[in-house]
């Protein structure tokens, strides 16, 4: 629109004249004036379009009469003169009003001031895109703003930040405050930062962490009095709230820091107090069963970095006290009377109703962390491997595991027992014998399954199973090849009854192999068979060895047994006894009486198994023999003879027998272990060649999973092993070790 | 002065910087004759060792330097004995053939000259060289007898008066191993004060381990 032979604006005319009297004075006085009605309507298309037109004639007239650099300085006086002439006065005043008051009004200047910014830049637009470019310098949105910084924002800062501090606090005290009138001023705050959260966070952020801090810190010297679930309940209301807060009218960036703060003031500086309150703290609320204060403490507590780490340590030792009560329980039966047995199903039961409360505990108000799943494990640790009395609790465990299994036990369904099993596996992990359980555990199935006590199959299975799994292969392997036995066993047993039937005897004869070292070691005493036992035996060894040349049979006679019909005067019994028991009825068919020494060298057994076998048919519940003179005691002046005059309700009847074996052997389990400490010691030496004590120490204890050896144990097996050539002590450092291929 | 040999020189140690010479071959020869087993001729059992160690007015059972001796003569394949052929590469090496050649060097067989290399390999020979038969272990009453004999002055008296003093009380260990033997020397060199020992870190056989806590017990009964 310009023309060239339009006239030339001089400055002060095109100033006075045009931009303030039309634009600038108009612009104020709307302002000042308050807007009732929207922006749109301050300037008509046609005032605006008139107004810019003056200004980009102003700075396209050719020098010396543009007047660029004078608009762009009178832009910035402008603005700046109004503010410090206007706006901060009138900011000043409100001061001192009460906080709502004065940013109220620093809300309407801010607002003000970006429409002023707005039409100011509309005005001079033309400067931005030649002047302010050319000149590097700041745009004039970017210099109203800063203008405003400088001479209000820097001015008022601190006093609207003691305002808005004053209304928080009013607000945490439960008043009701401007939310949305805040929310502005930090939007003016963050303004302030151009760009960054500088400002914001300088002048009003660190403020309000401090005033955050002093008020929780004050807060919590009064809640702390309470009791801990009650502290707890209000320590989460107030996070809850803050977290609100900053979601309501703070920038997002404070609420990682606001909560910060809360939590360290109230929840990490009482941290021990409140854990440790007599009444309501960790223990007492662990005591009480208060599974929601739980939940809510370490909900809290798991907020703070090593926050659950004392709590892990109080759940911990109460734990161990709890499983501590059981053991003195169990401690104090046997100091009031109770015999000493292989078998206290009270103590298991307890301890895992004890292990399955606080599985739950774990899982439910803990939510599993591995903190808490480690304090039960090392609580039961602890617990587990107390033993009192003669037995250890490993025995005692197995003993328990036995009552389920075998018949005339425990009765329970079958899903019963599965849980059962499942949860002493569980408690058994605890156990650092381990290798003593299964030595145990494998004497006892043996004695089930070759007595066939065993409920079921399936169910001993199932146990195997599970400890395999705890343990790995090598543990169960002797188990696992106990039950193949049997199961190899039964196909033969078909195979040999064929046989059988073309030998001409009474005798139903069964045999039942064993494969070595599977099996618990039993005594084989050499007893004097019956002819029609001999000659059954012979027949299968003739039949075994010709199906299996390269192996060796031992006969174990102190195990097997038999099904005696017994005839006394017209009744008849089926008599169910161990095959020396057969053996001794044998012997007294036909009315012969013997004495103690004739029936022991008759029978070819010596007086150690005679008693015990003797007692069984003479003194127990059935006796099917009379001993002269009565008693309960094997004499070797007693004198033996069936007993005509016996009689009993039942057609069936079992004749138990004390066992001749010893329930386990403690001396194998320690042979083992030396053994296996040997080996490890051998393995690890023979891969690291040089080693030096203490390591060798650690990685063989690392490498022992069954058992747990003194440090001591460990070095006489070292100084064995030197002794033997396979290690020696280096020369230069008697505390290393070489290997010796 | 010395014997200048035919241009022989003989080899190993000498106790004195002599230049090499040779001995009485037949002479030393003879004093092993005398010594020699009645049985066994190649070999000097402890019978004839005696013997020596009379003419030599040494005792036996109670002085050290007849061990040392037979150590710097090179009694090595079996206990209680020299052979034949160690005795005579010994006199060489030790420039002796006659009694009176034995009883000059005499004074050079206090331990005292020996560092502490050659001192455990001599305290090692000594363990060896008292084994009977098959026997790889030493009863717990030689072991103190031996002990006190060949290290007095050598390490502190008071440990070697405890450690016999716990030997002879303790009731687990009958015999003693050559490790434990070694062992306790190395103990001695390397753990002066007891209350440094670490037991965890320690790689000492666990008779040293009985024998550290037998002290504090002794300590805490005081």
């Amino acid at each position: 629109m310009s023309n060239a032979s339009q006239r030339i604006i001089p400055l002060e005319e095109g100033w006075n004249d045009e931009i303030k009297a039309k634009a600038i004075d108009k612009l104020e006085a709307l302002l000042n004036g308050g807007l009732d009605s929207g922006q749109a309507s301050m300037f008509g298309p046609r005032e605006y379009v008139q107004i810019y037109t003056t200004c980009y004639d102003m700075c396209t007239q050719r020098s010396p009469y543009n007047w660029s650099r004078e608009l762009y300085d009178r832009h910035g006086q402008t603005i700046e003169r109004y503010l410090t002439s206007n706006v901060l006065p009138a900011l000043r005043e409100k001061t001192g009003q009460g906080g709502t008051i004065l940013l109220r009004e620093l809300n309407h200047r801010w607002t003000n001031h970006q429409i002023m910014n707005k039409w100011l830049k509309k005005f001079f637009t033309y400067l931005d895109r030649y002047y302010v470019k050319h000149h590097s310098l700041p745009t004039l949105s970017q210099s109203g703003l800063r203008r405003f910084q400088t001479h209000v924002y820097d001015e008022m800062k601190q006093d609207t930040t003691t305002a808005i501090l004053g209304l928080i606090n009013e607000e945490r005290e439960g008043k009701i405050i401007d939310k949305s009138l805040i929310k502005s001023i930090v939007e003016l705050y963050e303004s302030m930062g151009m760009g960054t959260l500088d400002a914001y966070n300088a002048d009003l952020e660190e403020a309000l962490l401090s005033a955050t801090r002093e008020y929780y810190a004050k807060k919590r010297d009064f809640w702390i009095n309470d009791s801990t679930p009650e502290y707890l309940v209000k320590a989460e209301e107030a996070l809850n709230e803050e977290r609100n807060r900053v979601a309501d009218y703070l920038n997002s960036s404070s609420e990682s820091k606001i909560l910060k703060v809360v939590e360290e003031e109230i929840l990490e500086k009482v941290e021990m107090v409140l854990l440790e309150k007599e009444t309501s703290g960790c223990r007492a609320l662990l005591q009480n069963d208060k599974s929601e204060d739980l939940q809510r403490m370490f909900r809290l507590f798991s907020r703070l970095e090593n926050g659950l780490n004392p709590m892990a340590s109080i759940v911990q030792s109460f734990i161990s006290t709890m499983g501590d009560d059981i053991t003195n329980r169990r401690q104090a039966r046997l100091d009031g009377g109770e015999k000493d047995k292989n078998d206290d199903p009270r103590f298991v039961k307890a301890l895992i109703a004890l292990h399955e409360k606080y599985l739950g505990v774990v899982k439910k108000d803990f939510s599993g962390h591995s903190l808490f799943q480690k304090a039960l494990k090392d609580a039961f640790v602890e617990v587990v491997n107390k033993n009192v009395g003669q037995y250890t609790n490993a025995e005692l465990m197995s003993t328990f595991c036995d009552r389920i299994l075998k018949s005339g036990g425990e009765k329970l369904s079958e899903s019963e027992v599965e849980e059962t099993l499942d949860r002493i596996v569980q408690i058994f992990s605890y156990l650092t014998d381990k290798d003593m359980f299964a030595e145990i555990y494998r004497n006892q199935l043996a004695k089930r399954l070759l007595n066939q006590r065993s409920t079921s199959n399936d169910a001993e299975k199932l146990m195997i199973a599970k400890l395999k799994m705890q343990c790995g292969t090598q543990f169960t392997s002797k188990m696992e090849g106990m039950l193949a036995d049997l199961a190899v066993g039964s196909e033969q047993r078909t195979e040999f009854e064929q046989r059988m039937r073309s030998v001409d005897t009474k005798l139903d004869f069964s045999v039942q192999v064993l494969t070595t070292g599977f099996w618990p070691s039993y005594k084989s005493p050499q007893v004097s068979l019956t002819p029609e036992m001999s000659k059954c035996m012979g027949v299968f060894k003739e039949w075994h060895d010709t199906k299996h040349q390269k192996r060796k049979l031992s006969w174990m006679f102190s195990q097997g047994n038999a099904s005696v019909r017994g005839t006394f005067g017209k009744k008849s019994y089926d008599l169910q006894v161990s095959t020396l028991q057969a053996i001794a009825l044998n012997a007294l068919n036909d009315g012969i009486t013997l004495t103690f020494e004739e029936f022991s060298r008759k029978l070819n057994l010596d007086h150690a198994i005679m008693k015990p076998l003797m007692h069984s048919l003479s003194c127990g519940k059935y006796k099917v023999v009379r001993k002269t003179p009565p008693g309960n005691k094997i004499n070797a002046s007693d004198k033996f003879a069936a007993n005509a005059k016996f009689t009993c309700n039942m057609r069936k009847i079992r004749i138990p027998m004390a066992s001749l074996d010893s329930s386990f052997n403690t001396k194998r389990v320690e042979e083992d272990r030396s053994i296996a400490i040997e080996a490890a010691i051998v393995r690890i030496m023979k891969a690291r060649k040089t080693l030096q004590h203490q390591q060798l120490l650690s990685e063989v204890l690392a490498q022992l999973a069954f058992f747990n050896p003194n440090p001591r144990v460990i070095k006489k097996r070292i100084e064995a092993l030197i002794d033997r050539e396979y290690l020696e002590r280096s020369a230069d450092n008697p505390h290393v070790y070489n290997y010796l291929a | 002065m010395w014997n200048s040999g035919s241009g022989k020189r003989s080899k190993g140690r000498n106790s004195g910087h002599r230049p090499a010479t040779t001995i009485d071959e037949t002479a030393a020869s003879k004093m092993f004759q005398e010594i020699a087993e009645e049985s066994d001729p190649s070999v000097a059992g402890m019978e004839g060792i005696c013997n020596l160690c009379e003419k030599l007015d040494l005792n036996a059972e109670e002085d050290i330097r007849v061990l040392v001796l037979l150590w710097k003569l090179g009694s090595k394949e079996k206990p209680a004995q020299i052979s034949k052929q160690e005795w005579m590469s010994g006199c060489n090496k030790l420039q002796v053939d006659s009694i009176d050649k034995f009883q000059s060097i005499l004074p050079s067989l206090d331990t005292g000259f020996l560092d502490r290399n050659e001192f455990k390999e001599f305290y090692k020979f000594c363990f060896k060289f008292n084994l009977e038969g098959t026997h790889r272990t030493l009863d717990k009453d030689m072991i103190v007898a031996l002990m006190k004999m060949v290290l007095t002055e050598r390490i502190a008296a008071e440990r070697l008066d405890t450690f016999c003093t716990f030997l002879e009380s303790q009731k687990s260990y009958t015999r003693i191993t050559l490790d434990q033997w070694v062992s306790f020397l190395d103990f001695c060199y390397e753990c002066e004060d007891l209350s440094t020992y670490d037991e965890s870190t320690s790689a000492w056989p666990v008779l040293i381990d009985e024998y550290v806590d037998y002290m504090e017990e002794q300590q805490n009964k005081k």
